[in-house]
């Protein structure tokens, strides 16, 4: 049986896109996972009400992955509306707090406004280490390991960001 | 009152304030700098993690006090602002705009509509809708780091285009400030093009020979473009009123090379905070001014009001409260006590100062007031902001925040009929124009549409928006089709900002509000402002066209979303701060961060608060400096412009300073404006 983090980085790789080797690298010393984890099962719970949510979304994932579905394949299945709002709305969540480094609200649509959404930055290594900045092949906005100059050449492939192949560039 | 009597009293740490001590202190004079806000810290550290836990990443997010706490949040103060009626040290922050009718959530108060306006009527009032610090090291703390200089005719508005006012001496104020302009680029150790320049000087016709200034040339060579920039340099054969279309890079203040600073390292976030100072701000100059030894500076000092002599109408003290803690009562009172007196304290405090100062015999409007000019003529570049798709990539989000823009628009015969802009070309994506990479995020994450990317929008010119015709609206993706679509999104970002100039409105003007205070009890901005002129209102017009020409001519797709119609009356939270209707379309205008005007120069000392000396007509030894002086806002970003007028003051202070006794300062004033 895989642990509470396992389902968890096997799951967010599935919906984010990223490699496993990038959200949750062997050497990992920022370590955000280990915040994310506890947060996300702390949220879901209180947002839902259900304090099982999490463990039902983990329960779920391990049993598509055991049944050797491709990715896209377990994603789609996970994100099914038979699964309930609740438990969709968590994935989405999930995915969110991987690319922003915050935890979103998302609000309604009024008769007057639409849909929108919310957030919260978790915390100084969330931003820094947000997916976002990754999937538009940059940086941080103010955390930049990139020398003088780089902004007239083209990046490295998507594919080197997401540590999967196949992304465009 | 204080034992020591300096040679000069400086209120503000900011860029001018410190150029100034620095100047003098050099020279040997003694400075006291009172400084209202907090100390400049022993490294940024600690306004860099301010900056990464901010929600709302606004110009003043890293910087003392807090801008805005989660925790605080109500329904009716969603984002938790700060009451500035608690706090020692509060300023106008861009958060603000949105809460502009909630006086315990925003520190400027403003003026309730006149009845029964209709949403395109010019005597609208809006919020205001820049912001600054008030820490040491001021408000370049977040400047841009663009260097440009303005235009000899740029100093001659209502000579030759009959609007607003010319400075003082019209074009010729131009030529006494170039050899002022060349110790300001070098001060702030300016990366410029000189060829790429002198093309744009040359077609404006600056005196002498073309070229602008003998011998002159940048101490860093220019900034590379961005692949953003390199996508608006292949425009060709696009021209606005008889003008072509052309990119300029950018004189920018921040490193090239490695010298002093550190190169810079493109970390996209020049506003608010360079994390490693390859960008230039005023804690330089302030601590080479510290440096000489002469020069000595107060933090948490605030300056509350101005002593003047009843019979020689010489500044004689000026009055400042102590505080430890922002939000902790007042520690103490004193009297600074100087020969000189030089107000640096930005164009919301230094009028606000000078009206708080009404307790004097003979000038019971204000120190400096005579002419009740004080805190009138407020202005900004008022801004256009419009947003695109680039055809192909261009990666976005990368680089300085712009590094290039469209000078060729700063002059022209158009400029009798409406307002001249520059426009800036923004290598920050949609983030200012659209709070992303959130808003995409959203958008493809939960299946909403507020960027247009993933709905049923058509554009303003009618063409539909969905990003991928493939995907149905309302997408909600993941996995590879997630990180594919955001990629292919957000590197063809685009955005361009146009700094339209907004004329001198004597009804724009800071005052003092009658009920509201700060926690040490001195009144609050009452400000007053709208966007009166059909001059200015056409600039939109124009901005809105070029816009979609140029988009157009780069095969781009433009998203630029029409803003919400104005509402003028309705509760706080139903009425609009900065949207306006004009010629039957809607507009909003953003700030450019550019507060200019309210104690301006002038020939005459009925229409002006300071001579082209940048001394008082009413007080000969009190003399102020930033964009507070300026006659009007011209075409370029002004920093440059302020630390020019700042090395210029310094002169006209040292000549004052180092006068024999028995000249007096009024003759020194009529002996140098000969």
């Amino acid at each position: 049986m895989n642990s509470d983090m396992d389902n968890f980085i096997g799951l967010s790789a599935v919906l984010t896109g990223f490699n496993e080797s990038v959200i949750a690298p062997d050497l990992d010393p920022v370590d955000i996972k280990s915040v994310y984890l506890p947060l996300f099962t702390q949220k879901i719970a209180q947002e839902s009400g259900n304090p099982s949510l999490t463990s039902q979304i983990f329960q779920k994932f391990e049993s598509l992955q055991a049944s050797k579905l491709t990715p896209q394949q377990i994603g789609q299945a996970m994100l099914d509306s038979t699964n309930g709002e609740a438990f969709v709305l968590a994935c989405r969540k999930l995915i969110f707090m991987w690319y922003a480094g915050a935890w979103p609200t998302v609000i309604p649509a009024t008769a007057t406004t639409q849909a929108s959404t919310v957030s919260d930055i978790i915390s100084e290594d969330a931003y820094t280490s947000s997916l976002v900045w990754q999937v538009m092949q940059s940086h941080p906005m103010g955390d930049s390991n990139y020398r003088y100059g780089y902004w007239a050449k083209d990046p490295v492939p998507l594919s080197d960001y997401t540590g999967n192949p196949g992304g465009q560039s | 009152m204080t034992t020591q009597i300096y040679d000069i009293v400086i209120v503000g740490s900011g860029i001018s304030g410190s150029i100034v001590a620095y100047e003098l202190g050099r020279q040997g004079k003694k400075v006291l700098i009172l400084e209202a806000g907090q100390e400049v810290p022993v490294d940024r550290s600690g306004y860099m993690s301010t900056f990464f836990k901010a929600n709302a990443k606004t110009p003043e997010s890293p910087y003392p006090p807090t801008t805005q706490d989660p925790k605080q949040s109500t329904p009716e103060n969603p984002l938790g602002l700060p009451n500035p009626s608690l706090e020692n040290v509060p300023r106008y922050t861009v958060l603000q705009i949105g809460a502009w009718r909630k006086p315990d959530q925003c520190y400027f108060t403003y003026p309730p509509q006149a009845p029964n306006l209709k949403t395109d009527s010019p005597e609208a009032v809006f919020a205001f809708g820049s912001s600054y610090e008030r820490i040491g090291g001021g408000t370049t703390w977040h400047w841009l780091g663009t260097s440009l200089r303005l235009f000899p005719s740029d100093f001659e508005l209502k000579t030759r285009y009959g609007h607003g006012v010319d400075w003082p001496g019209g074009k010729t104020f131009y030529q006494g400030l170039v050899p002022y302009y060349e110790k300001a680029t070098n001060e702030i150790g300016v990366a410029g093009d000189k060829v790429a320049l002198d093309k744009i000087y040359q077609q404006f016709g600056v005196e002498p020979s073309g070229t602008y200034g003998p011998n002159y040339n940048y101490p860093m060579p220019p900034i590379v473009e961005s692949l953003v920039d390199t996508a608006f340099g292949e425009l060709q054969n696009v021209t606005v009123d008889g003008i072509n279309l052309f990119t300029t890079p950018t004189p920018q203040g921040r490193n090239s090379l490695p010298g002093d600073r550190r190169q810079c390292a493109g970390n996209t976030n020049c506003i608010p905070i360079c994390p490693i100072q390859a960008k230039y701000d005023a804690t330089v100059t302030l601590a080479n001014a510290l440096q000489t030894g002469n020069v000595e500076i107060r933090y948490r000092t605030v300056a509350s009001n101005i002593r003047v002599d009843d019979k020689s109408g010489k500044v004689i003290g000026i009055d400042y409260i102590t505080y430890d803690d922002h939000l902790g009562d007042k520690t103490g009172t004193g009297t600074a006590v100087g020969t000189t007196y030089l107000l640096a304290a930005h164009a919301i405090e230094t009028p606000r100062l000078l009206l708080m100062s009404n307790k004097n015999k003979n000038f019971p409007n204000g120190v400096a007031n005579s002419s009740d000019q004080v805190g009138r003529n407020l202005m900004d570049h008022v801004m256009y902001l419009a947003w695109a798709l680039a055809k192909d990539p261009i990666y976005a989000y990368r680089g300085p925040l712009s590094t290039s823009g469209f000078e060729s628009l700063r002059d022209g015969t158009f400029r009798s009929n409406r307002s001249a802009y520059r426009i800036e070309i923004g290598n920050e994506g949609w983030q200012w124009a659209s709070n992303d990479p959130y808003t995409t995020l959203a958008d493809f994450v939960f299946g909403q549409n507020n960027t247009q990317l993933n709905g049923d929008s058509k554009n303003q010119q009618g063409k539909p928006l969905r990003f991928d015709p493939s995907l149905p609206a309302n997408s909600t993706l993941f996995g590879a089709q997630l990180t594919q679509t955001l990629n292919a999104i957000y590197i063809r970002q685009i955005r361009l900002g146009y700094l339209i100039e907004q004329l001198p409105d004597p009804d724009n003007r800071v005052q003092l509000s009658a009920t509201a205070k700060d926690h040490l009890g001195l009144p609050r901005p009452y400000v007053t402002y709208r966007i009166r002129s059909n001059y200015e209102r056409d600039a939109f017009v124009s901005a809105k066209a070029v816009s979609t020409q140029i988009f157009n001519a780069m095969g781009a797709t433009e998203y630029t979303m029409k803003p919400p119609s104005p509402v003028l009356y309705g509760t706080p939270d139903q009425v609009t701060a900065t949207n306006f209707d004009y010629k039957g379309d809607t507009f909003t205008f953003y700030g450019a961060g550019h507060i200019v005007g309210t104690y301006r120069m002038g020939d005459k000392k009925e229409t002006s608060v300071l001579n082209s000396r940048q001394q008082s007509w009413d007080h000969s030894n009190l003399y102020m400096v930033g964009s507070g002086v300026f006659p009007t806002v011209a075409t370029g970003n002004p920093t440059l412009t302020i630390a020019a007028l700042a090395f210029q003051a310094a002169d006209n202070i040292l000549k004052d300073l180092n006068a024999p006794k028995t000249n007096t300062g009024a003759e020194q004033t009529a002996v140098d404006a000969s």
